[in-house]
């Protein structure tokens, strides 16, 4: 009975697979062109991979990752909720052009009163005003 | 069927940084609270949002940023107002709410039912960067 199952299956096997996959792969040589092509593929698929990869350089690559974890600055956002009102207001007033005589000055009186119009409520860069106008309208 | 997967991880990770994005305002009014630089204490959840303000990225049900502020007596409108063109200045954090999926800020008073909204699509200066 054991014999007879063996037979048949045997039977099925030479029916189901043809005989160029019975023998060794390198004596066909269709397989072995095959084979030939697949491995260069991948190859070529590697390489590829590769050079995707160099087109960035090392700085591009590390902008890349810390975007990814790019988070916000809460803390400057709360104190441009907490102080750059009033930061704005102490600013204005004392950077304000009408208050200058000096015509240089008073011109560049305008362009630090426009800035600190533009940031009013960004306290980091008000605080770089501030400094700013410390240095060129001399005021305390 | 693969990329079913990767969708169900992508959310998960938007799920995380929501999360991290409200958690890290939290902490950082709390501190301010806590240490005496700040005269209100806010706090900043999800809402349902308006359904109006809706755009492509919003998330279904949880499109609002609702920031609360607590000082103890009912705020004006003009410091609600404040505290709204403060966050909308931020075009960095505009841009990231809309990329999580918010689609409208609320600022709420911790008294009463008053409060304004805002729609982020708005303020989040969209549509420069092919002109540019």
């Amino acid at each position: 009975m054991l014999q007879a199952d063996t037979l048949i299956i045997n039977h099925v096997a030479e029916s189901i697979i043809p005989e160029s996959f019975t023998g060794n792969l390198l004596d066909n040589p269709i397989w072995f062109w095959i084979s030939i092509l697949q491995f260069t593929i991948i190859i070529r698929l590697i390489i590829l991979r590769n050079k995707k990869t160099d087109l960035l350089t090392n700085d591009e690559l590390n902008g890349l990752k810390e975007s990814k974890n790019n988070s916000i600055d809460m803390s400057g956002l709360m104190n441009n909720i907490n102080y750059s009102r009033d930061l704005y207001k102490e600013l204005s007033k004392k950077c304000h052009p009408d208050k200058f005589l000096d015509k240089e000055v008073k011109d560049q009186a305008d362009l630090i009163f426009q800035e600190i119009s533009k940031h009013k409520r960004n306290y980091k860069q008000l605080l770089i005003l501030k400094q700013r106008a410390q240095n060129e309208l001399n005021i305390n | 069927m693969w990329y079913k997967l990767h969708n169900i991880a992508d959310w998960f990770i938007d799920l995380t940084e929501r999360r991290r994005v409200i958690k890290d305002f939290n902490y950082a009014a709390k501190d301010a609270f806590i240490q005496g630089y700040a005269p209100t204490l806010l706090q900043a959840k999800t809402t349902r949002g308006d359904s109006y303000y809706r755009h492509s990225f919003s998330k279904f049900m949880s499109g609002g940023y609702r920031i609360k502020a607590l000082s103890g007596r009912p705020m004006a409108k003009s410091e609600l107002i404040d505290i709204a063109k403060i966050v909308l200045d931020d075009e960095s954090l505009v841009r990231k709410l809309m990329s999580l999926g918010w689609d409208t800020l609320e600022i709420h008073d911790s008294q009463g039912f008053h409060g304004i909204k805002y729609p982020l699509k708005e303020h989040a200066n969209l549509g420069g960067f092919l002109g540019n």
